[in-house]
This record gives structure tokens, sequence and C-alpha cells, in this order.
């Protein structure tokens, strides 16, 4: 026989919850966490991870090669900087994978929520509009960061293993800081453009389409309009598609090969750029203080 | 860290407006919504949805004075959202997204530490009775699945109120009753306030302590069923001999007497407020010299209140 046990069982119901809340700065960091994960296929069945790994593929492979030829080169050899890009070139090898993510990632993260009814459960915790859409722009710019940011990085390294890229820790830095306003700035552009047309229809698809045509059509438009028709070059300025990356190409402060865009100097150019980011903003955060959520 | 519900009541409205351009969704409302289980009873359009989202801080009221849980929802919402729960109407979820890991991220996104999010969410699964099937899509979940999922988002996180809209929509017989066994339970076993939102009077009546009733964006009543009932409204009175004297009496008194059969139904009328109405039977049997048999409280169902408020 066994000796008499003093385990009992103390509670098999319900528990209160006596620790500390984290309040709604960590309710901001849980929806972008998850919201992250979501648009790059983490957690979730492996067709929703094509689209991520693709576009990461086609941002991150040429930098990859590039720092790859670079670190393997033979010393003394014809190798120079003459083979690498410049930080601003390379934003154009990128141009599909941004607009890969900036096209799926914004209608994931907003569209599904309006349609499955996520949007009110999240509005019905310590979540406010605002806090909800700027945990939103944080995933969608941390997304779009990835191609943004990560592969001109690698050049950096390249360029700095070459011996032709900046010159000691000052120069160094100088060229992270360009790297990431630029980054940045391409982010919040797509970003937000994305989160804009998202706001403004409940389905997915449309909502994709939309963005590639908006981009497209703008630079189509105002192309054949500055060229064919002796329009003002500041027309150029609503082309959507080439703006961001011609703010790259000055904050970097390399020089443009688009004589239209010659004519525009960089302070119009990246101001623009922030301009149309705000713009976006506007229509996001109107649409979403008139939405009903409780139905 | 989790605050019980100490206000002396959960809710509290004096006179609220809401409007939607030109359509008033609420015309000053004054409610008090007390612990336990109160329904918000009203026909479609009565203005539940408008009040939940009053409650929860979404839309801020065009007049009045509205508080949850000792605070202003309008003002303090993510404050009184951290405390409340809330199972919207709808059955859409994301369909990808496992049971578990919804939950778990809406207890994360109340405040809760991920390891803590993830047990309760757990524990909250089995609560309702969805243990085996946690792990589990919820785009393979049946209706009824699905409104026990969104019972379990809304105390995982360990609120002092839930306020649940209509949740029995779309249920079958047997999974209403098991709902209502289950919002019991919320209330009775958990500690949890529970506000609820409904169009069917049964189902007020069978799971609620009290009940506000709507119409057309007023309050035309409210308070513990007892009192909706007609509890303290009147007294249904059996005498076997002298009833016509215990009539005259009463009504010298100031009260109201209907005859139904052999029973008399007594209701306050004009008698003075301060004499009790159990008092003034005694007084009218005793002077009649009549034989009492039996005094009961004059009760109502819900339906019969709601109809005679409606009309």
């Amino acid at each position: 026989m066994t000796a008499p046990s003093s385990a009992r069982i103390i509670e098999g119901g319900y528990r209160r919850f006596e620790g500390v809340r984290s309040g709604r700065r960590g309710a901001i960091r849980s929806v972008a966490i998850h919201t992250t994960q979501r648009a790059l296929g983490l957690r979730r069945a492996a067709r929703y991870k094509i689209l991520p790994v693709l576009a990461a593929l086609l941002a991150y492979v040429p930098a990859i090669v590039y720092a790859g030829l670079a670190a393997l080169r033979p010393p003394d050899t014809f190798f120079d900087n003459q083979f690498l890009p410049t930080y601003a070139e390379y934003y154009f090898f990128i141009t599909s994978a941004i607009v890969v993510f900036a096209a799926f990632v914004a209608p994931e993260v907003l569209c599904t929520d309006r349609r499955t009814g996520m949007l009110g459960l999240y509005l019905a915790s310590p979540l406010t509009r605002y806090t909800y859409l700027l945990s939103k722009a944080l995933s969608v710019m941390g997304v779009l960061a990835i191609v943004t940011l990560g592969p001109p990085l690698f050049l950096l390294i390249a360029y700095v293993l070459i011996g032709t890229g900046p010159d000691g820790p000052a120069d160094i830095l100088l060229f992270v800081v360009r790297i990431v306003a630029a980054g940045a700035l391409v982010s919040a552009f797509f970003g937000s453009l994305s989160m804009a047309v998202s706001s403004l229809t409940d389905r997915k698809a449309a909502a994709s389409a939309a963005i590639v045509v908006i981009l497209l059509l703008s630079g189509v438009v105002t192309g054949s309009l500055v060229e064919g028709a002796d329009v003002s070059p500041q027309l150029l300025l609503a082309n959507l598609f080439v703006l961001p990356f011609e703010a790259v190409i000055r904050i970097f402060g390399e020089s443009t090969e688009d004589v239209n865009f010659q004519q525009l100097g960089a302070t119009e150019v990246i101001a623009a750029t922030i301009g149309w980011c705000l713009v976006f903003a506007g229509v996001v955060v109107a649409r979403y203080r008139a939405l009903e959520v409780t139905r | 860290m989790a605050v019980p519900s100490t206000a002396s009541s959960v809710a509290q409205g004096e006179g609220v407006v809401k409007r939607f351009g030109s359509t008033t969704a609420l015309s000053g409302a004054s409610f008090s919504i007390g612990h336990g289980v109160t329904g918000l009873l009203g026909p479609n359009g009565a203005g539940k949805t408008t009040l939940i989202g009053l409650l929860l801080g979404l839309h801020r009221a065009d007049a009045g004075k509205l508080t949850v849980l000792g605070l202003d929802p309008a003002r303090l919402g993510p404050e009184v959202r951290a405390r409340v729960g809330y199972a919207p109407e709808h059955h859409r979820l994301p369909p990808d997204v496992k049971a578990q890991d919804l939950v778990r991220h809406l207890a994360e996104v109340h405040g809760l530490p991920s390891r803590e999010a993830a047990a309760r969410a757990s524990d909250a699964l089995w609560q309702v009775g969805l243990g085996e099937e946690r792990f589990r899509p919820v785009g393979t979940l049946s209706t009824g699945q699905r409104q026990r999922v969104k019972m379990a988002q809304a105390m995982a996180h360990d609120p002092a109120v839930v306020l649940l809209d209509e949740p029995t929509d779309g249920l079958d017989p047997v999974q209403r009753d098991q709902m209502l066994a289950l919002i019991r339970r919320v209330a009775d076993e958990f500690g949890i306030d529970v506000v609820l939102s409904s169009h069917l009077l049964d189902e007020v009546e069978r799971s609620c302590d009290a009940a506000v009733i709507l119409s057309e964006g007023r309050v035309v009543a409210g308070g513990t069923l007892d009192e909706l009932r007609g509890g303290s409204r009147g007294l249904v009175v059996e005498v076997t001999e002298g009833s016509e004297g215990v009539v005259a009496w009463l009504r010298r008194a100031g009260c109201d007497v209907n005859l139904d059969g052999g029973r008399l139904i007594v209701t306050r009328g004009h008698a003075a407020a301060e004499h009790d109405l159990h008092d003034l039977v005694r007084d009218a049997v005793v002077s009649a010299h009549a034989h009492l048999r039996r005094v009961t409280p004059l009760t109502v169902s819900l339906e019969d209140v709601f109809l005679d408020l409606a009309s």
C-alpha cells in the first residue's frame, strides 16, 4: 500500500491573471510582429511562403553575388570598382522585388483584417484606429525594408572588401546613414501607397492590381506628357514609379541619367517623395476614421 | 494587472445620444448595468450594437454621460478595452489561422505576456469545449465552434466584463443551450460580468440576471428580471370569503384592483408610497374579515413586458 500523499489539486478551473499587462505599446508590438509573420508566410502553409521568398531572392541574389565576387577576386587583378553598381543603381536591380512586396504585403495585411472581422477584434483591444494603423505601417515598412535595406548593406560590404568603398569608420557611418535613409524613404513611399490603395477596397486582388496599374500608369502618363507634349518637368514629380528611386540617387549624391529628371533639384525630388507619403498616409487615416467596425 | 470589476456597476449611461448622419441610433438612453449577466434586449435596429460600440469606446456619444467600470470609454478607450472582452456578432474570422494561435494573439494584444497568453489561450479553448479542436484552422470549424472561439478570445485575457453581441446567432437549439450554459458559467464560476445583446426574449430570460430593454434607440425599461416581470409591481391575492370587502377597502386606500376569476390583481395605483402593498392587503383582509388563501407577487413573462412596452 502506498503512503498517503500530501499532493492535492488546488484549482482546476479558470485562473485570474495577476501579472503586469503590456498596454498599448505591447499591443502595437504584438500586432506588428503577427502581421509581419503573416506577410512573410511564417506559421502558414507553404504556398504563402513562395512569394516572399521569391521577392527576397530577387533582391538579395545580385547583392550576394557582388559581395562574393568582391571577396573572392584575386588580388591586384583587373577587378576594380567598375564591376559593382552604385548604391542608387542597385535600386533598379531590386525594383521588381519592391513592387512585388508593395503589391502584395499591404493588401494582405489590411484587406484581410477587414474581410475577416479581425479589425473589429483589434479595435476592441487597447489599440485605437491610429495605433492599429501604426502597427500595420511598421509591419509593411519592415517587410519592405527587407528588400530596400538589406541588399545595399551587402553592397557596402562588397565595396569595403575591394577597398574602393568608404574609407574609415566615419565614412562607413555616413554611407550606412544614407543607406538607411534611402531604404526608409523607399519603404515609406511604396508602403504608404500600397496601404492607401488597400484601404479603399476589401478585395486583395483588386488592391494588388491597382497598385501595379497606378505605378505603371503614372510613369507612362507623366513621361509621355513631359517628353511628347513639352509639359513642365515638374510633372515628373507625379511619376510614382520613378520618383522614389530618383530621390535615392540624390540621397547618395549621385547624378541621374534621366534628362528630364536632371532639371529637378534634389530638395524638390526628396520633398515630393515625402509629400506623396503624407498624402497616402492621409488617405489611409481618413478611410479608417470613417470605418464602422462593430458589425 | 487584472482589475476585477470593483465599480458599483459595470456600466452606466445617462441621456446617451448617438447619431450617424441623419439616423439617430440612440436617443437619450439612460441605464445601469450591474454585476452578473445582463441582457441588452431589443428588436433589430433598436441600438444594441451601437450601445456596445459606445461601451467599447469605438464611438463617441453626441450627448450624455457614459461610464464603463467607472471610466469614460470615449476618453479612456484603451484602458477600458484592456479590461473588456468582446465577441462580435459576425462569424467571420481568419480561416487559415489555428484557433489556438488566434486566441493567443488576441490575448497578447490585450497585454498578456507571450507565454501566459499561450497558456491561457489553451485554457480558454478547453473551457469553451474546444480543447481537442484548438489546433484546427478556424475556417474548418462549424458556426457553433466559431462562436466558442469568439467566446474564448473574449475571456482569454481575463477581462472584468465581456460584451457578447448576439452570441447565439446561427446556432442550433442544442448549441444554443450549450452557449447559454457557458455564459452562465463565465459569470458564476469565472467571476466575469457578462453583457449580451439579443433579440430573443427567452434567451435573455433563461440566462440573464437583469436586462436593459431598448426600442428605437431608447431604453424603455431596465432592471433585474424580477423587477421587469413586475415582482414589485403588484400582488395576486386569493381569498375564499369576503372578497368584496377586501376590494372595497383596497380601492378606498388608492390601490387598483382587478378581478381575474377568483383572484384579485392588486397594484399600487394611487396608494401612498410609504405603505407597503403587503401591509395594505393584510389590513384589508383583517378589516373585511376575509379568509385569505394565498398572496403571490404579480409576475408576467418578459415577452409580456416587451410587448407592453413596444405597444
